[in-house]
């Protein structure tokens, strides 16, 4: 599926190109990563931390897509340098007969808590990502609209559940399903909740030419809870994720509760200036003790350039990251990162 | 005092004294290029007789005035078009509550070049022209002279409105030639025979020719009763409904003095 899927977005996309008219996008993202670990520098690093190369072309009123490669040239990586595919979806709106409803095919939005409109108003990923919840892309196919007078928002869809980073053997047959519901009942008052399940391995095997249960058998089932308050220049969001892994075909295998708690007030002295604070906890195993740790986080964003929409055109992010260890023994972690983002764009016709 | 209470009480002042920076004497207007002709002309009236009230004006698009509103960057966000169920979404859960002010009605005008002896096209032939698939006047019954497509900029509500009326979602042709104003599609038309554009009424002149549509003629009493098909409302969004100097400006712009600048400048009084 993968496969194919590739092979025919990247089709539609170089053809398309030729005939749509289309958004070409880069987004660069330079760090200073600064990293002590029990008073000794871990890391003194500069590096492109992410490059982003899109294009959104326009097929007509109703069809449209987005293409993304993900870069990025630091120490760590292979050769300096990393390359990813992002996005490749296209959006069909109308083609269902549900007002303001779009189906997505490709490689497309994971719409699970608050990664998928996730923009980095802190260096940190968005909680479901940091904490491997879920991948922020992966190939699928999904619904995705909103309900009439801004009420809310709502998704549906199914995933080949691997994510956009894995390839070769790492690849599992078993589809992710997931729903995704968002309202405002409220103006400044937001509430939601995603449900994903996911799974590894056939629930039966053949031995013996019998099927009999697999006991390499794995299931997931994720939830997010996501409440969002805003009002004037001040808003809070706040996110409860939770992650059962089970073994169906094990009897005496005991379920395992990962938990996460986040918190991310934000204040907008002005125009130019956002402050940011940010608390995670969490906790990757519950019925262990000592396993887990917090994350607090400071920051300040300085907005030299914003585009007539007002969305960020150039822009210093600097913040402040402790991460405090539950076990005694594990030294706590600070970092100090500051990056320069820079946003250019162009409509083509 | 110490360092929390502080904090408490600096985050409460800064709370409190949000809504009496609104109050200040000015407002921010930013939007639509075809509203903008009456935010100016209502703005400078309305700061002859409110010397202590400052409007500043300016445009870049409807969709920029929607923006402006829900990031909290204008008072007043000007719009030829409504406001989408999506872009409310994205207000609401950002605390913003938009509120449509009607200022005026609107005729979108297909105009044409002078010299075209057409008068009348359906909105099927406007669709056909739009897309591509008629070329030449001769096709309507004009002159052989090829057809020059001239549109407005797909972030303009004009042109939303249009494409919503007139080509109904499908995609209008390669060659047409998009404009970032009104203004310049009417001089355009007026300088290219085989042109035809379409552009606010207000900005129809002697120099160009408005025809029918669906045999209406675009005109105050038509587009009134809705009877010309390419009709619309011209809008001011706020946060909320207005209060303040905001409310005291559009309830100027609604008044029979303010609605008589609107009609100077081409466009059709709220009824």
């Amino acid at each position: 599926m993968r496969k194919i899927l590739i092979v025919a977005l990247l089709f539609v996309f170089a053809t398309g190109l030729l005939l749509a008219e289309t958004k070409f996008k880069m987004e660069l993202w330079n760090r200073w990563t600064y990293k002590l670990i029990d008073g000794n520098v871990k890391t003194n690093e500069m590096s492109l931390a992410r490059g982003y190369f899109r294009l959104e072309p326009k097929f007509s009123e109703n069809i449209s897509g987005r293409f993304n490669l993900d870069y990025f040239s630091q120490e760590e990586a292979i050769d300096g340098a990393g390359l990813k595919l992002k996005y490749a979806y296209l959006d069909f709106k109308n083609f269902i007969p549900v007002k303001d409803a779009t189906l997505t095919v490709g490689l497309m939005k994971t719409y699970f808590g608050t990664i998928y409109e996730w923009e980095y108003p802190l260096i940190e990923k968005d909680p479901s990502d940091l904490y491997k919840f879920v991948s922020s892309t992966d190939y699928g196919l999904g619904v995705s609209g909103y309900f009439p007078k801004g009420y809310g928002t709502y998704a549906l869809a199914v995933y080949n559940g691997e994510g956009y980073k894995k390839t070769g053997g790492a690849i599992n047959k078993d589809l992710n399903y997931l729903a995704n519901l968002r309202v405002t009942p409220i103006v400044g008052v937001t509430l939601g909740g995603s449900y994903m399940f996911q799974s590894k391995n056939d629930s039966e095997i053949e031995e013996d030419g019998e099927m009999i249960d697999n006991p390499a058998r794995e299931e997931y089932n994720l939830i997010a809870g996501v409440g969002k308050f805003a009002y004037g220049p001040v808003s809070v969001l706040a996110q409860y994720l939770n992650k059962v892994k089970s073994k169906p075909n094990v009897d005496d295998y005991e379920d395992v509760t990962s938990t996460v708690i986040s918190v991310m007030p934000l204040f907008k002295v002005n125009n130019k200036i956002d402050i940011l604070g940010r608390y995670d906890m969490y906790d990757p195993n519950t019925d262990q003790d000592d396993d887990g740790y917090n994350i607090i986080i400071a920051g300040v964003n300085y907005h030299i350039m914003k585009d007539s929409k007002n969305a960020p055109k150039l822009f210093v992010q600097l913040n402040y990251e402790m991460k405090q260890y539950e076990a005694s023994d594990h030294d706590d972690e600070t970092q100090i990162l500051a990056q320069l983002r820079w946003i250019f764009s162009e409509t083509f016709k | 005092m110490n360092f929390k209470k502080l904090l408490t009480l600096s985050v409460l002042i800064s709370l409190i004294s949000l809504p009496l920076l609104a109050q200040s004497g000015k407002i921010t207007i930013a939007g639509s290029t075809t509203v903008l002709p009456i935010a100016q002309a209502t703005a400078e009236i309305f700061m002859d007789s409110h010397p202590e009230i400052n409007i500043s004006v300016r445009g870049g698009g409807s969709s920029v005035g929607i923006a402006s509103i829900i990031a909290g960057t204008a008072d007043i966000g000007d719009a030829s078009r409504h406001i989408s169920t999506k872009e409310i979404a994205q207000a609401r859960e950002n605390g913003i509550n938009p509120y449509e002010n009607i200022v005026a009605n609107d005729g979108i005008a297909i105009i044409l070049n002078k010299n075209n002896p057409i008068n009348d096209l359906s909105l099927s032939q406007l669709q056909s022209i739009y897309t591509g698939k008629i070329q030449n006047w001769k096709e309507l019954g004009g002159p052989s002279l090829p057809i020059v497509l001239i549109s407005r900029d797909v972030s303009s509500g004009t042109f939303e409105v249009f494409n919503s009326i007139v080509l109904s979602g499908a995609k209008a042709a390669e060659s047409a030639l998009m404009l970032a104003s009104n203004n310049a599609v009417a001089t355009t038309v007026k300088d290219t025979p085989g042109a035809i554009g379409y552009a606010g009424l207000g900005y129809v002149t002697d120099a160009i020719k408005a025809i029918k549509v669906n045999g209406v003629m675009p005109a105050k009493q038509t587009i009134q009763s809705k009877e010309y098909p390419i009709s619309r409302t011209l809008h001011m969004y706020t946060n909320g409904a207005p209060k303040g100097i905001v409310k005291t400006y559009i309830d100027f712009i609604l008044s029979p003095e303010g609605q008589a600048l609107v009609e100077e400048q081409g466009f059709i009084s709220v009824d």
